[in-house]
């Protein structure tokens, strides 16, 4: 059998931190542009619009990650769309950040003061405008700290891409803990390594919260 | 042009509604012992980072920090599998409501403290001039409007909890998600299995929404 | 792709049917590896020394070496998906590789699902416990807890012979499987006895030993439901490397024994 040492598995546990990395970024950057799509449909008067995205936000945000992973690896493929472990994680990832971020962002815009949009409106600015130039600059301000901190969860999320054969961090861990027989080892340095990648997002956002609050008094 | 056909069979996987009962139920009982043990902490935690003494504020501190940091999924395997190693072993169920009491906990800590801060200051004082104690005052004057307050978070939060313990059927937590998969392995309807178990799992989550907005208001800060 | 027809009907039986028209490109698997030179093969790597991975994260193991031989002979490079048990059927049921060499038994139930090529490679499910533990058969297990993993032979086998009272831990993978019995969370373990003897090697401390057979299992490849052309070609494949001695070098290189007698 083969031997590991400690540098061995930690080499080999940063090597696998990479595809966490870099699932995170994709989902988060996906997710961020569905959302944001999601968002002005759901900012549009039409009330169809508006029911479809409740909807989409509701089933993702109303059913385990890991199933909706279940489903995006072996479910598409039955209707013949092929996709790798890295693909469908990558999808389902993407369409649940969209859902959250959707529905914080949503809960951002909401925030801005009626009278703003009556205010823009009475400009006589399109839906567009009154978005562009009046609402979401405000709401921007609103939304970046609870977005960056939405980042944790992504992150968090990829962890679950390792039950359908994804080898990202937490995949990496079991494979080695089934050579080494080590899992308390394994386990306590998979968990620190999150940790040192998500608490300083963690950090980053309260940080910015706490600099929007104080622009605020 | 080959035809192939994908027939999707949902009776194959209704037949065996025993076993996708016996996983609600299970995934049902994880998720209220974990809420009821997940909330108490989060209580006690959130009362240690404002009261507590200076170490007390710093372990709660490290307890949250860590916990809010590192995926579910990672925390049950450490407990079930790496645990074991330090002498300290637990059952797949006791493993899983450990884990997510101790998730809860962390994310109700600071949802509570966060009610709490909001509580205006005044109404303390008016407390204490009735010569209440603190602990009395805690739990009767700043505790119920705290949690009015951001009950609907704390709601969210035990939802995304009972969605997690999804994770515990990796080690053979008989729940819902155990359940789809074991009959998905058993019957191949892999696709079947766990659309008929995202669908139990959106019901459920509406309906828990539901029952905990309306526990909430009677049971723990009567309005 | 697209989708033709649909119907959908609710009943007690609900059944959905779509007729999809299959990719006019690659008719059938063997096609595919012709023409694209890549034979996509399913491994494990959850279960030395049929599939593990080294200090480098590599793949190895006596499947591995398998299919890189099959492929070699396909005339195509080997791209290596790992799987795990519970996930092998449905890897090649939605194509996601072409054929699985991954220690897999075959019983009546996946038949229905999937093909077989002739066997291959010797495997043995035992039941594996402590010294200490009395266990002289199946009804012994009674009212003891015993990890196997879901959706393989051994869990099939398992169900099969133990007696009411068992309390069956049933885990995702063999990683699991093998890491709950070493944590010391199950009395017993059903496995491979050549996984077994890996675990037991590397931990002494656990005084684990065989204690009685489930089943003698060999290993076949498996190919997608209907693809004769391609099962015929294992086929040759296959038994050409067990005239030649290749499949028993194999054995006795990973495995430390003789093929035996392989079902053809």
């Amino acid at each position: 059998m083969v031997e590991f040492t400690l540098w061995d598995i930690l080499r080999n546990l940063l090597l696998a931190a990479r595809w966490t990395v870099g699932l995170s970024l994709v989902a988060f950057i996906g997710g961020g542009l569905v959302g944001f799509a999601l968002l002005i449909a759901r900012l549009t008067p039409s009330r169809g619009a508006r029911r479809l995205v409740s909807f989409y936000v509701q089933l993702f945000q109303g059913t385990p990650l890991l199933i909706q992973l279940f489903l995006a690896y072996f479910g598409l493929a039955l209707f013949g769309i092929q996709t790798s472990a890295w693909t469908a994680a990558a999808l389902a990832l993407t369409a649940y950040t969209s859902a959250f971020l959707s529905e914080i962002w949503f809960g951002c815009v909401a925030s801005v003061p009626r009278g703003q949009w009556e205010a823009a409106r009475s400009l006589a600015l399109t839906f567009g405008e009154q978005l562009r130039h009046v609402i979401l600059p405000q709401a921007l301000n609103i939304a970046i700290p609870p977005t960056v901190g939405f980042l944790v969860q992504v992150i968090k999320g990829t962890a679950l891409a390792s039950v359908i054969g994804f080898v990202e961090l937490t995949k990496a861990g079991g494979m080695i803990t089934n050579a080494t027989f080590r899992p308390f080892t394994v386990y306590a340095a998979v968990a620190l390594i999150y940790f040192a990648l998500c608490y300083p997002i963690s950090l980053t956002a309260r940080a910015l919260e706490r600099t929007l609050h104080a622009a605020h008094r | 042009m080959i035809r192939t056909v994908v027939n999707l069979d949902f009776g194959t996987i209704l037949v065996d509604w025993r076993m996708l009962a016996k996983g609600v139920a299970w995934t049902l009982g994880l998720t209220a012992v974990s809420a009821t043990g997940g909330l108490a902490l989060g209580v006690g935690c959130a009362w240690a980072r404002i009261h507590g003494p200076a170490w007390l504020k710093a372990v709660t501190g490290a307890y949250v920090e860590l916990f809010r940091n590192t995926p579910f999924i990672v925390q049950l395997f450490f407990i079930f599998f790496g645990l074991p190693a330090a002498g300290f072993r637990l059952s797949p169920e006791a493993a899983s409501i450990l884990a997510m009491v101790i998730n809860l906990g962390a994310y109700a800590t600071e949802i509570i403290r966060a009610g709490i801060e909001a509580t205006p200051r005044g109404q303390v004082e008016a407390a204490l001039s009735l010569a209440l104690s603190r602990m009395q005052i805690f739990f009767h004057v700043v505790l119920p409007p705290a949690l009015r307050k951001i009950w609907p978070a704390l709601v969210s939060q035990i939802i995304i909890v009972m969605l997690g313990s999804s994770v515990c059927g990796q080690i053979s937590t008989e729940e819902l998600s155990f359940a789809a998969n074991l009959i998905q392995s058993r019957n191949f309807r892999a696709f079947e299995a766990f659309i008929v178990a995202a669908l139990i799992y959106l019901a459920l989550s509406i309906g828990l929404r539901r029952l905990l907005n309306w526990l909430g208001p009677r049971f723990l800060f009567g309005d | 792709m697209q989708v033709s027809r649909r119907s959908f009907s609710i009943g007690f039986a609900a059944v959905l049917s779509v007729f999809a028209a299959a990719e006019a490109t690659g008719q059938t698997a063997l096609d595919g590896i012709v023409r694209n030179k890549v034979a996509r093969i399913a491994i494990p790597t959850d279960f030395p020394p049929y599939g593990f991975v080294g200090s480098d994260m590599q793949p190895q193991g006596l499947d591995i070496d398998m299919a890189r031989l099959i492929a070699g002979k396909l005339g195509a490079t080997v791209e290596l998906i790992p799987v795990t048990t519970a996930n092998r059927i449905p890897y090649l049921q939605t194509k996601k590789a072409d054929l699985v060499i991954s220690t897999l038994g075959k019983n009546p139930d996946r038949e229905k699902v999937i093909d077989f090529t002739v066997a291959y490679s010797p495997f043995f499910i035992g039941v594996f416990a402590s010294k200490a533990t009395e266990l002289k058969g199946p009804d012994a297990l009674a009212g003891k807890s015993v990890a196997v993993t879901r959706g393989s032979v051994d869990d099939t086998e398992l169900t099969k012979v133990a007696p009411a009272s068992v309390e069956i831990r049933r885990f995702e993978d063999n990683n699991a499987t093998i890491s709950a019995f070493v944590a010391g969370q199950t009395q017993a373990v059903a496995t491979s006895a050549q996984v077994a003897a890996a675990m037991i090697t590397k931990n002494p401390q656990l005084g684990a030993e065989y204690k009685f057979l489930l089943k003698d299992s060999p290993n076949f490849v498996g190919v997608g439901k209907g693809e004769d052309a391609l099962r015929a070609k294992l086929n040759e494949i296959i038994l050409a490397a067990k005239a030649d001695g290749t499949l028993e070098a194999l054995s006795r290189k990973w495995l430390g024994r003789s093929t035996g007698d392989l079902p053809e």
